[in-house]
């Protein structure tokens, strides 16, 4: 924060010293700190004024912040496992082995070193018992990289099958929210008055209703799957978001630029669009990675009613939840999907941040 | 069903042997009853009165205390912890006397009158008489009671005028049973009904006081306030839908003095991992283990399974999916299966794989022997075989003239018929190749309803039974039968079951006993249904704990003869 | 003022009639029966429909709804908890969950307030990226994970707290579903309010306030956490709804007599009284917050109010 001040008061204090450091209890300027670097070579190339285009600012600015950059990195990781990790070895997703199920996680090459090599502790009611199903059953050529599960399943394939359909999952969520969710607020909140009147009460009563009763409807008129899916997280999920795009508006929409905007003759689409959207992206993409995981969960929820992803198909919240059961028997084989879910959104925030700080107007002129 | 301990000496044995004394079953199930009586036995002698109460684990949630209007095994388990009906089930389930002192059957078996004890009182002071029983029955038959388990007295027990009244032609004071005097309750039969006497202790037959009903108004069975206890136990806390309530020891009962527990602790989990952990606290005396947690708690000697009566079976839609109206595909779906993969190494809960229509261990015969005991007698029809499966299979395909099947297949969205469905698609899948199962998971309320309207293709689906007959599984299967779910007719059969029920056989418990091995035998030829597997719950029980009394039928558990120790 | 919180209240009065409406039209729509039991027979379900008067048409069923309800009656269950008058189920479980829910609100919020100042303060710090890490973990842990190994560890191995709600230790029992409860509204409460913080320091009163002289707490508390309040009001607002309203799988876990589990339990089964009353008390508690929210805008931000008036 101080730096960010500083970075402001040094224009209008510049000739102050003494000001400056009564503002900044915590630390001691000299007049030196407010002498022109010798940089004539450097602030010849003036990107922040120079002539070019927003998006490209937005890239220059993203691609500076090393967090963002890893998370996007991450983010293409995750998403190449997702349609490559599957077809790396030699099992699918529903392919049964009733004789090796339950085994603890190994891998060529590491096993060597004591870890991942198929042996597991179970903590039974008589005591601990160490085991190597793998040895036990004479299974020597068979490698389980995460384990496998209940039905003799491989955790490593289904998670990354169930990675790809969260991660379409996610994606339609995020446009659920920014097209649905976030219009509706900012119009509900820019026009006001009797319009926002009766788009408030119509998301009351949307909201009102639990989203299971609503999502148990719809057994009725759709199958089980992908579209299913979006169609559920279409009718429940952008009510967060156009909340918060409904405060943000009232917050600024009375400020001064709107005003000049308005009197500059600027149609209401455009002042909502091009002079608040850019002003409170901030608070729509934190709202948007929230809304991420909760769809993600949603989904599995959706299966109580028989509208989550058809088993033996799996997403990582259908996976969570089926092998929540193991929990305390075989607690390796929940982590793979919380790990990749947890890497997921973790990757996802720092884009976020990344994004955030890129796209506000306001940091040009940093 | 290590121990077998759910063999059950069956009711009928006690009706076919209708003497003077009321109880005749008892001694045809020594060798059985293993842990049940035995130990109860030793105990009693014991004067170590317990101090201690029984901390039982739930799965669900009571529905109702109203005997008349509950119908699930949790609720009949803790209404029958307070009340008695006229007859108790023993510990090897057999009906023994409790309310009723003795009875006697008529000649023609249609008339039976039973002597109600002197000194059975509810817990308010007033003794339990006829006319109890009579406010009870009636009830259960009362149209503006809405019963669900109305036709324990007009199908299945055949009390005369019952059918009437529920449909609302006669009226409730016309039901076949008076009240001769206070203690003298007389029972008119449409037909003789062999295993009736098995039938007075379901909750359904239970009594309730009159004059006590009618002050609860409309909270009657939801407090400890307004329910009366003429059992064991009384209720010392409970309030609807409660995760944790508690009963205690009634000094006024009857039979008080065989009673050891000072009370009992209900405790509702449903997360079977969160039972366990309380289980190894010593929160709890007895509770259920999920199929998952068997690794846990296999060399653990107070692990163990026990029958709970469901068989689950998959029934195919022959009324209006063509390709499933032929049987030579039914019969290659039926060998694909591989029951006993599907219990050893998915649910692991020590249920059986079951190849017959009616499950074991739940139905006795005259001679004494279970009617399913032999698995194998229809192997030739129902058995695991992938060679038999394929030609079974090739010989549909050449009959219908396709290559590929698809079918839906309608299952519960509970966690053990999800795996056994994933299971089963995999089996029939490989086994049969171009054969493609899709799963369609559903509420149980939204699958039984799309069955009943014949809205589906194949459906995972069970059965339990409501009194110890096989007669209870294979009355489902005649034409026009709600549970015919495959709209499957067959004229032979619906004769064999007409006569058995209430036809010539009625009386003639040989007889009857073939005839139902003749119709079972019909419906697995045709592969009516594809039974998997017989129901079993695993349970931990402390090790301290003994004599309490398992059943598939009816009531689950009962405690009356339970003792904890130290 | 007063006029218009008098407007807003008559205003979400109709809303609520509004909702109950379109729940009964729902529960008529919604597939399954209450009485679809495999013993049932299409005689004796008819019956029971008879019994509970679910014959009759919709319109005759909501108006007897509406009149049971003004007389504090509002049914009873059909099949959960078969004949229990819901007014009492209610009654008894309600504030058990609005217990639970309460303490997950107030320590998920005073958390995420906390780690989200410190992640705005110490931006681009260590400090900041544990605080995104944890609460990352926090929105993409689900609570029944996060409430299982609460419970193996502090309810089974070190035995702090009891694994299961008792009506002998309440506030003990509460502790682990509370935490359970709270982590998804102390992530989302820590990332709005580091989200909004960063804004709100980047804005020009800002400055001015620092020029003016005004530094640390009072800086931080009186001038930029009020200005951010109002979204992270807004965000907070429904998460109160949904947690003092019971969660399913948390109630489960820790087998809590709330109405979470209740509800789900009767839309699966469908009862549909329990469903409605459940529903609607969500509907009025939800709509009561926004209300209350709408009021508050005003009081934090005084331009809103003057919009309103102007409009």
């Amino acid at each position: 924060m101080a730096q960010a001040a500083a970075a402001r008061v040094k224009i209008d204090t510049l000739h102050d010293v003494a000001a400056v450091n009564a503002a900044f209890p915590d630390h001691t300027f000299t007049e030196k700190d407010f002498q022109l670097k010798a940089n004539a070579d450097d602030i010849q190339i003036d990107t922040n004024f120079a002539s070019q285009s927003f998006w490209k600012d937005v890239r220059i600015r993203f691609f500076r912040k090393k967090s963002a950059v890893f998370g996007l990195i991450m983010i293409v990781v995750i998403t190449l496992m997702a349609i490559l990790g599957p077809s790396m070895n030699e099992y699918t997703y529903s392919g049964q082995e009733l004789s090796q199920k339950n085994l603890a996680p190994r891998i060529p090459v590491i096993e060597d070193l004591g870890i991942f090599d198929g042996s597991e502790t179970i903590a039974t009611t008589t005591g601990t018992r160490t085991t190597n199903q793998y040895e036990e059953k004479g299974l020597d050529d068979v490698y389980y990289w995460f384990g496998s599960d209940n039905f003799g399943r491989d955790i490593w394939t289904r998670t990354w099958e169930g990675a790809r359909v969260s991660l379409i999952i996610a994606v339609a969520a995020a446009v659920i929210d920014m097209v649905i969710g976030m219009s509706y607020g900012l119009i509900s909140g820019y026009f006001g008055g009797k319009v926002d009147m009766l788009m408030q009460r119509f998301l009351e009563i949307a909201n009102g209703i639990p989203r299971l009763v609503i999502c148990t409807l719809l057994l009725l008129v759709l199958q089980p799957g992908i579209l299913t899916i979006v169609f559920a997280l279409m009718l429940t999920e952008w009510v967060g978001m156009s909340r918060i795009a409904r405060a943000e508006m009232l917050k600024l929409k009375a400020q001064e630029f709107v005003l000049a905007s308005r009197t500059l003759g600027a149609g209401s689409f455009f002042i909502i669009f091009r002079e608040v959207l850019p002003n409170i992206i901030g608070p729509i993409i934190t709202q948007v990675m929230f809304s991420i995981p909760t769809a993600i969960f949603t989904e599995a929820f959706l299966s109580f009613v028989g509208l989550g992803i058809p088993v033996p198909q799996c997403s990582l919240g259908s996976l969570i939840n089926e092998l929540y059961n193991s929990f305390t028997t075989h607690p390796y084989q929940i982590i793979p999907p919380i790990a990749v879910m947890v890497l997921l959104m973790l990757s996802f925030n720092l884009v976020a941040d990344g994004l955030r700080e890129a796209l506000d107007p306001k940091m040009k002129s940093m | 069903m290590k121990n077998a301990k759910s063999v059950l000496a069956f009711a009928m044995a006690a009706a076919m042997a209708v003497t003077a004394t009321g109880c005749g079953a008892s001694g045809s199930s020594s060798a059985a009853g293993s842990t049940g009586t035995a130990e109860a036995a030793s105990t009693e002698a014991s004067t170590t009165a317990s101090s201690s109460a029984l901390n039982v684990m739930l799965e669900t949630p009571v529905q109702s205390l109203d005997p008349q209007v509950a119908t699930d095994g949790t609720s009949f388990e803790v209404i029958a912890d307070f009340t008695d009906g006229l007859m108790q089930m023993d510990a090897d389930g057999a009906a023994v006397p409790a309310c009723a002192e003795s009875y006697e059957v008529s000649e023609d078996g249609k008339t039976y009158t039973f002597h109600i004890r002197d000194d059975a009182t509810w817990s308010n002071g007033d003794p339990v008489t006829a006319n109890d029983f009579v406010f009870g029955w009636q009830r259960a038959v009362d149209p503006a009671t809405a019963s669900e388990y109305s036709y324990m007295l007009s199908d299945i027990g055949q009390v005369v005028n019952a059918a009437d009244i529920i449909a609302g032609t006669k009226d409730v004071s016309e039901l076949g049973v008076t009240a001769v005097d206070d203690k003298t309750l007389q029972v008119q039969l449409n037909v003789p009904v062999s295993y009736f006497l098995s039938l007075m202790y379901f909750p359904t037959f239970y009594p309730v006081n009159q004059e006590f009903y009618e002050s609860c108004a409309d909270t009657f069975g939801t407090s400890p306030e307004t329910v009366l206890s003429n059992g064991a136990f009384t209720l010392t806390s409970y309030e609807p839908a409660a995760t944790a309530f508690t009963l205690e020891k009634n000094e006024s009962y009857y039979d008080a003095d065989k009673v050891q527990l000072s009370g009992l602790n209900y405790q509702v989990i449903q997360d079977s991992q969160q039972a366990l952990m309380s289980y190894q606290t010593g929160a709890l005396d007895i509770t259920l283990v999920n199929g998952e947690q068997v690794d846990q708690v296999k060399d653990d000697p107070s692990f163990d399974s026990r029958g709970a009566g469901y068989l689950w079976y998959i029934s195919p839609n022959m009324g209006s999916v063509p390709e499933l109206a032929n049987e030579n595909l039914r019969l290659a779906m039926t060998f694909a299966l591989d029951r006993e993969s599907i219990c050893s190494d998915v649910l692991k809960d020590g249920s059986t794989a079951t190849f017959t229509a009616v499950p074991p261990q739940f139905a006795t015969g005259p001679d004494g022997s279970d009617f399913s005991a032999d698995q194998t007698k229809y192997s030739d029809v129902c058995a695991y075989d992938p060679d038999k499966a394929l030609s079974y299979y090739e010989a549909a395909k050449q009959e219908l003239g396709v290559d590929t099947f698809e079918f839906d297949m309608v299952v519960d969205s509970d966690d053990a018929p999800q795996k056994v469905a994933q299971v089963v698609k995999e089996q029939l899948e490989t086994t049969l190749p171009g054969m493609t199962i899709n799963l369609v998971i559903e509420p149980k309320k939204q699958r039984v309803e799309d069955m009943q309207n014949g809205n589906f293709e194949l459906g995972l689906t069970r059965w339990g039974p409501d009194y110890a007959d096989p007669m209870t599984y294979l009355s489902m299967w005649t034409t026009g039968n709600s549970n015919n779910y495959g709209l499957w007719s067959n004229a032979d059969y619906d004769a064999i079951i007409e006569s058995c029920s209430t036809g010539d056989l009625c009386t003639d418990p040989e007889g009857r006993w073939s005839a139902m091995y003749d119709a079972e035998k019909i419906v697995l030829d045709e592969a009516v249904i594809f039974p998997l597997y017989t129901q079993c719950n695993a349970e931990m029980i402390n090790p301290n704990v003994t004599g309490i009394e398992f059943h598939p039928v009816a009531l689950n558990r009962v405690y009356k003869n339970a003792v904890k120790a130290g | 003022m007063k006029k218009y919180i008098l407007k807003r209240i008559l205003t979400s009065l109709f809303t609520l009639l509004a909702i109950l409406l379109v729940l009964f039209i729902l529960m008529k729509l919604m597939p399954g029966s209450p009485f679809n039991d495999e013993k049932l027979t299409d005689d004796m379900r008819a019956a029971l429909y008879a019994k509970y008067g679910l014959d009759q048409p919709v319109i005759v069923q909501f108006f007897k709804y509406v009149g049971g309800m003004l007389r504090g009656d509002l049914g009873v269950s059909y099949n959960i908890s078969k004949n229990t008058p819901i007014s009492q189920l209610i009654q008894t479980r309600l504030p058990i969950s609005i217990q639970i829910g309460g303490m997950a609100v107030l320590l998920g919020a005073v958390v995420g307030l906390v780690l989200g100042i410190i992640a705005a303060l110490k931006r681009d710090t260590i400090w900041d990226t544990l605080a995104t890490i944890i609460s990352v973990i926090g929105v993409s842990v689900p609570s029944y994970v996060f409430a299982l190994g609460l419970s193996y560890a502090f309810g089974f191995r070190l035995q702090w707290f009891p694994m299961l709600f008792t009506v002998n230790d309440i506030t003990g029992s509460s502790v682990l579903p509370s935490i359970s409860l709270s982590m998804f509204t102390m992530a989302s409460i820590a990332r709005f309010t580091r989200s909004e913080m960063l804004e709100v320091l980047d804005s020009d009163y800002m400055l001015l306030a620092e020029s003016k002289g005004i530094s640390g707490p009072a800086l931080i508390f009186r001038h930029a956490l009020r200005n951010a309040l109002i979204p992270i009001i807004t965000v907070l607002a429904p998460l109160i709804v949904d947690l003092m309203t019971g969660s399913l799988v948390v109630e489960k876990i820790f087998a809590i007599p709330g109405v979470g589990s209740l509800l789900v339990n009767a839309i699966q089964s469908n009862d549909y009284n329990v469903v409605i009353s459940l529903s609607f008390i969500y509907s009025a508690m939800y709509i009561g917050i926004m209300l209350v929210v709408d009021i508050l805008y005003g009081v934090i931000d005084p331009r809103i109010r003057l919009s309103k008036e102007g409009n």
